[in-house]
């Protein structure tokens, strides 16, 4: 090569060279200036995301495997604002879908809080809605024709997220055994509140990059635990109906009725009235004046009146204080604590044995087994039967009612006199369910519940039956059993039903007033009875409030406790007792 | 010997020569470069295509399975009781009253009263020990580390 070219060539050499160099240096200091720092701030936001995995809220099934509580799929509805390119049109569309405010969206959009990128407007949107938004947004991606003075409409930014939310299919049905779930996604009452963080499951929190790079897995979240409950369905239905039916044609406000398995302690129907439709959770408070009226079987104690007759004669009878045939010769009151205590009717019964006394219900028989009993004896039994203690039911709210016993400050000596026959005591429906199975399961007495297993990770887990102890002793229960039974066929009350022998016993209570009296004329009207009285396979309990058609017991709840053993005995496939004997006796 | 001093110097010295070789080396260089670059843009590449298809599918399970509860929900409504008991209505049919029913005995029937929505767990079969499961390389693995963590102590 000459000389001339080799230096024109080693000039250009040294110059590209130095232009390199100092777009190297440059580069270097670019990316070390404090500006790189703000673009590197700035760019982290978009290298990926925490996001919060909610695993699937378990669902609830009956114990026919009928869906009680799901979950359904909803959107959140917002706007990526730099990809917002007619807020006008995106607030005027919501507003006439949605409902929302037309001034309060077109604000949000055009003035956005700073930094940032995604804004909700909406959340909880139905699918059908959210259906019917995003078909217009492609819609008006493909509008054609001249724009060009006015702005031409689109829905472009806006974005649609589902997930999912609880839902009920039943609705209003067993809603005070189920309870509710709030958007913030916590357990109101029922099962919901009680088995909460089950179904709930645990969310996971985790870092999902934007640079597919560095796609790492999402780890399985297991979904929340479905439960499978007691609940018959079918019948609980049937049970709410028949109360419904009941309200009206007694007058009364409002009622419950418990369907329990006496061996088992299941609970098969649970209703009350009033009820919630559980997938318009937010009307809660315009039903309802307190918690305790949500589910009344169980959280709302109340004086029971002579269906507590029954807890009486079987601490007589265990005790061996009386018998089936013990006399008794009723004169219409009895003195106990300095107090008298007189019959229903305020009338003289004569010469009667303990069937009597039951069959006609005499407070002052009942008083006087009680003081035969001793008041050391009497509220041992109580407590044995649990009275005054909650039952341990697997619902949310359960109330402990009251019992005083020789000792409490506000005990008195007639307090043994009116317990007797249910006055001066509180008790909630399922305590005295659960008192009454050991009358009708040999003497042993189960704990109500309606858990009967739950589902996780595809694998069942049943809940064995629990057993809350043994008051009283086999041949006491069974000769109870058959007190009941006759008194109730003695009496010709309406509970019977033909082909089925049955046991129970009324309840007519007078209410406590705020002045420390009784209510001349307003009642609780309760029955208890179970059967078939050879083998219960159902007990049921029924309570009116304030009942305006008649205030006693034996007219209201007693009919209407036949209804739900109607019922009952053709949805648990329960053949009448001749045919049941006679299957029997064939085996 | 001569002769072949006069190649030898006449190879070294012919300056086209040396020129070529380092054009060949540099083009050899640049060629490898080139492949390495290729390679890595390729597998990069992909891995980037791979990654975006688990984050699509991943979602897809997501949205599976909520379309899937969604239209458990659905379907439980439309068997609903009040709905059951609406469209049996509709038909015709009546709630059945208790002197209705005839009972058949059944010889040999027992009603089935449990209630199975999911299968009941299995007791769970004895473990198989490592040594008729685990590979060499595992194995391998299990003894460094085991060395590794006795390590360092005297």
């Amino acid at each position: 090569m000459r000389k001339p070219y080799i230096w024109r060539s080693l000039t250009v050499a040294a110059l590209l060279a130095v232009l390199g160099l100092s777009i190297v240096i440059r580069i270097i200091r670019i990316q070390n200036s404090p500006e790189a720092a703000i673009f590197r701030d700035q760019a982290s936001r978009y290298d990926g995301e925490f996001r919060t995995f909610y695993p699937a809220r378990g669902e609830i099934y009956d114990r026919s495997g009928q869906m009680l509580a799901g979950n359904k799929t909803v959107f959140e509805i917002g706007v990526t604002l730099d990809k917002v390119k007619n807020p006008s049109t995106i607030a005027q569309t919501l507003s006439a879908n949605i409902g929302l405010d037309y001034n309060s969206v077109y604000d949000a959009i055009t003035n956005p809080p700073k930094n940032l990128t995604y804004l909700v407007l909406a959340d909880y949107v139905s699918s059908d809605q959210a259906s019917a938004l995003q078909k217009m947004k492609l819609d008006m991606q493909t509008l054609t024709g001249n724009w060009k003075e006015v702005v031409r409409p689109s829905l472009a930014g806006l974005e649609f997220k589902p997930h999912l939310m609880r839902s009920y299919p039943e609705n209003n049905l067993a809603s005070n055994i189920i309870g509710f779930v709030t958007r913030e996604g916590k357990g109101y009452f029922g099962i919901e509140e009680k088995y909460n963080n089950l179904l709930a499951g645990n969310p996971v929190t985790v870092w999902v990059p934007s640079d597919p790079n560095r796609v790492q897995e999402i780890p399985q979240i297991p979904n929340g635990t479905s439960l499978i409950l007691t609940i018959n369905r079918e019948l609980q239905a049937a049970v709410e109906q028949i109360l419904d039916s009941a309200l009206q044609t007694y007058g009364a406000p409002s009622g419950s009725i418990v369907v329990m398995n006496p061996h088992t302690g299941e609970i098969l129907a649970m209703a009350s009235n009033p009820r919630l439709d559980l997938n318009q959770f937010w009307q809660y408070e315009n039903i309802y004046h307190s918690a305790s009226e949500y589910d009344p079987p169980v959280s709302m104690p109340y004086e029971p009146g002579s269906v507590f007759k029954i807890l009486t004669m079987a601490a007589a009878l265990d005790t061996g204080t009386v018998t089936p045939n013990t006399p008794f010769f009723d004169s219409g009151t009895i003195l106990v604590g300095g107090a008298n205590i007189y019959n229903w009717n305020s009338e003289a019964w004569g010469q009667q044995d303990m069937i009597g006394c039951l069959q006609h219900s005499l407070n002052v028989c009942l008083a006087w087994v009680a003081t035969q009993v001793g008041p050391q004896n009497f509220y041992n039994y109580m407590q044995r039967f649990g009275i005054g203690r909650p039952t341990g039911i697997d619902l949310a709210g359960e109330a402990a009612g009251r019992l005083k016993i020789p000792g409490d400050t506000d005990w008195y000596p007639v307090d043994l006199g009116t317990n007797s026959f249910g006055q001066g005591v509180a008790v909630t429906p399922i305590q005295m369910m659960m008192a009454a199975s050991a009358i009708a399961n040999d003497g042993r007495m189960v704990t109500p519940h309606v858990l009967y297993g739950m589902v996780k990770n595809g694998q069942q887990y049943n809940t064995p039956p629990q057993y809350a102890g043994t008051p009283i002793s086999t041949k006491t229960a069974q000769t109870l059993n058959a007190m009941l039974a006759i008194s109730l066929e003695n009496e010709a009350s309406q509970a019977l039903v033909p082909g089925y022998r049955l046991a129970g016993k009324t309840g007519t209570a007078q209410i406590p007033t705020q002045f420390g009296n009784y209510s001349p004329d307003k009642t609780n009207a309760s029955f208890i009875g179970w059967g078939p009285a050879d083998d219960p396979q159902f007990m049921i309990y029924v309570w009116l409030e304030q009942p305006s058609a008649s205030i006693w017991g034996s007219e209201t709840a007693a009919p209407v406790f036949a209804q739900v053993v109607q019922k009952t005995v053709v949805l648990l496939n329960i053949p009448p007792d001749s045919i049941r004997q006679q299957m029997a006796a064939n085996k | 010997m001569e002769t072949i001093t006069r190649i030898f110097h006449a190879y070294k010295q012919a300056a086209w020569r040396t020129q070529r070789q380092m054009i060949g080396i540099f083009l050899v260089a640049l060629v490898g470069v080139t492949m390495v670059a290729a390679i890595y843009l390729s597998v990069t590449a992909r891995t980037a295509i791979v990654g975006r298809q688990i984050q699509n599918m991943e979602n897809e399970i997501i949205n599976g399975q909520r379309v899937n509860a969604d239209l458990q929900t659905q379907l439980a409504s439309l068997t609903s009781a009040s709905e059951m008991e609406k469209r049996a209505l509709s038909k015709g049919y009546q709630p059945t009253e208790p002197g209705e029913i005839a009972y058949i005995a059944v010889a040999g029937y027992t009603p089935h009263n449990s209630i199975s929505l999911a299968p009941q767990p299995q007791p769970r079969p004895p473990a198989i020990p490592p040594e008729y499961t685990e590979t060499l390389l595992d194995w391998f693995d299990q003894q460094m580390q085991g060395m590794a963590s006795t390590g360092g102590t005297p």
